[in-house]
């Protein structure tokens, strides 16, 4: 009887003490969850304020004259060939010259 | 230590020995067991009863922390292209009663932030019993570090949830705007707090929601605007809208009504009001469109029917005439391309009031109309349906509808004749609708070809809107602005209602250009064949490509 009763004893010892080692690992486990979370939400707002700035960079506004610089303007009928004349190739406009880009007015 | 002896009574003292001394033991287990037993027992009891036999009532208690701002998801157009979001930025604030010296401080804080109203912000100051006042919510990094580098006393940084809108005032009416606590008051960004889009945050944390996708496209919308911009520019119009919709699925591709506001600092006076959504108009001579379109759907009429437009319409004391009159019997088709009053208000006669009432009515321009971004303004149309409404309505006067009303009744004469039904959001195919048709497949094909001869044909009024290989079709109107006493007559509103390309319709367009002047650019007319027609000429061949509807002709 005695033996079990040290033996009990010895055990709630041991399982206090484990107990205590369990929850001590959590509360730092939980604070390092915290910090990553923090760091995450960090990470997030950096990522919005990069996306609108992409965005903002990236408005038409911005691309338009860059692209009409380059001679680029919207696909037009003299861009296409016919399939059964290959040879009625239309003459594009040199890119950046003026008429490059009022064809896209 | 006393020791206690217990005595059993009726039993014999002799022999007790050691068996008298555990009975007590022994009883007091048992009694602590029965303890339990009869605990766990009715803990078991009251499970069962609550499992099985479902009773008592169970109620929880939650504590929420108390909402400070509301995080929204992003706004996307229909490409992923970032139109709105929420960004974590720093505001500033300061505590007057640690302000050492507030002139300084109002003076050092306007070089860095522009349009700081210092006046103001000294008399806020002044007041050293309060111990909060706002110097600017929401700034960029950059600015805050500034202000943090000049060491000023008694000012700190909080940090705040701001919506943000990269692209500007693009598509600035159908996005709406947010309030200080970043909860949607107009637009689109109403419609995401009606739909529970939003999360009410205690601290400034962005939403994992996914963004919202909308209709609309960037791209088509830029060059829908820039066009129009430059349209009023070179007409001297006060005002301008412009849609692009896809006939199909009812995706709004582009919407927008100049001027336009900016959603950061929404500036809502008469001169900015959306009249795309928000006004009612009388829209003249494309109503034409849903005369013709009637006549030739009720099977009363052929493209080839003749109508005698020689003489002017007389309706009581009403006298309707034709601005370029012609002295010959046209047919229903040139009636339409030449755009005349008088022969679509015979055709209206002809056809009835009852008739005409009921087409207005299955085509949608009666009905309310609600998009995400809100209501449209209800259609103003007076009660009396006598024969003088039946003929000017017949025209698109006596009755006053939004343009957005009008462009979607008139899409469903396009697309096969089925009932659009218009969406700011993102759609892959079009809602089902089981009574969904408004018109016949085949008189849809035959308006469609009218509507292209209208835009190829010498008499046709829309010649200056055609664009090589895009099969471009469309009718104009020009509508006089009621006045004091009756239609002003230099005051108008020039339309051009436009589908493309005619073969298959995908995409309608309408322009609407509000109090065009006539200036040589369009001959010194007003109409709108001579300025919303090449307006909205010049909008396709730019949008087209965006779309992906390349020219036709050149690649048969």
């Amino acid at each position: 009887m005695r033996i079990l009763m040290i033996s009990a004893a010895a055990m709630m010892l041991i399982s206090a003490f484990c107990l205590y080692a369990i929850n001590y690992d959590t509360r730092q486990f939980a604070e390092r969850v915290q910090a990553q979370e923090r760091k995450l939400d960090k990470a997030r707002e950096d990522i919005a304020i990069l996306k609108a700035d992409r965005a903002f960079a990236g408005r038409p506004e911005v691309i338009g004259p860059a692209a009409r610089a380059l001679g680029l303007v919207p696909a037009g009928e003299a861009q296409f060939v016919r399939g059964s004349d290959p040879d009625s190739v239309a003459q594009l406009p040199e890119a950046g010259s003026a008429e490059a880009g009022a064809t896209q007015q | 230590m006393t020791r206690r002896v217990y005595i059993t009574p009726g039993r014999p003292q002799q022999g007790a020995g050691a068996h008298s001394e555990t009975q007590p033991v022994r009883m007091r287990a048992v009694a602590a067991i029965a303890g339990v037993a009869v605990a766990f027992s009715l803990l078991a009891g009251q499970l069962v009863r609550l499992a099985i036999l479902g009773q008592g009532e169970v109620s929880a208690s939650m504590s929420q922390p108390i909402a400070i701002a509301f995080a929204r998801p992003d706004i996307v157009d229909r490409n992923g292209q970032l139109l709105a979001s929420d960004l974590v930025m720093p505001s500033l604030f300061a505590d007057p009663a640690l302000v050492v010296d507030k002139d300084e401080l109002a003076e050092k804080l306007g070089r860095v932030l522009p349009g700081l109203n210092q006046a103001e912000l000294r008399k806020s100051l002044a007041d050293r019993d309060k111990r909060f006042v706002w110097i600017r919510r929401g700034m960029s990094t950059r600015q805050a570090e500034q202000i943090h580098s000049l060491g000023l006393p008694g000012i700190e940084f909080r940090s705040e949830l701001r919506r943000a809108y990269p692209s500007g005032t693009l598509a600035g009416h159908a996005l709406g705007f947010v309030d200080v606590d970043n909860k949607g008051i107009a637009g689109l960004e109403r419609y995401l707090d009606e739909m529970g889009r939003i999360e009410p945050v205690s601290a400034p944390s962005l939403t994992k929601r996914p963004p919202v996708q909308l209709s609309i496209d960037v791209g088509v919308q830029h060059a829908v605007e820039e066009e129009l911009t430059a349209a009023m520019a070179t007409y001297k119009a006060r005002a301008a809208v412009g849609l692009v919709m896809d006939v199909t699925t009812g995706e709004i591709i582009a919407a927008t009504s100049l001027p336009s506001i900016d959603p950061v600092s929404p500036s809502l006076t008469s001169a900015t009001i959306n009249r795309l959504t928000d006004g009612t108009y009388e829209l003249g001579s494309v109503f034409k469109m849903f005369t013709v379109a009637m006549a030739l759907d009720s099977g009363a009429m052929t493209l080839e029917t003749p109508v005698d437009v020689r003489q002017a319409l007389r309706i009581g004391r009403f006298t309707i005439t034709d601005t370029h009159p012609v002295n010959r019997i046209l047919s229903l088709a040139e009636v339409f391309r030449r755009s005349s009053n008088v022969g679509a208000g015979k055709v209206a006669m002809e056809l009835g009031a009852e008739r005409q009432k009921a087409f207005f009515e299955r085509v949608g321009l009666t009905g309310p109309l609600k998009t995400e971004a809100g209501g449209v303004a209800a259609v103003q149309l007076p009660e009396r349906w006598g024969d003088v409404d039946t003929v000017t309505r017949s025209y698109g006067h006596g009755i006053a509808v939004s343009p957005l009303q009008f462009a979607v009744a008139a899409a469903s004469l396009v697309n096969g004749g089925k009932r659009v039904t218009p969406t700011f959001l993102r759609r892959a195919v079009a809602p089902e609708a089981p009574d969904e048709r408004v018109i016949s497949e085949e008189t849809s094909r035959q308006f469609n070809a009218l509507m292209r001869g209208n835009v190829t044909e010498r008499d046709g009024t829309g010649r200056r809107a055609d664009v090589p290989g895009l099969e471009v079709g469309g009718k104009t109107g020009t509508a006089e602005l009621p006045g004091k006493g009756g239609y002003r007559k230099k005051s108008v509103i020039s339309s051009f209602f436009a589908a493309f390309p005619m073969s298959a319709p995908k995409y309608v367009t309408l322009v609407s250009l509000f109090e065009p002047q006539p200036v040589a650019e369009s001959g010194n007319e007003i109409t709108a064949g001579r300025n919303a027609a090449p307006v909205t000429g010049k909008i396709l061949s730019r949008i087209a490509p965006q779309l992906d509807i390349m020219p036709r002709t050149a690649m048969q």
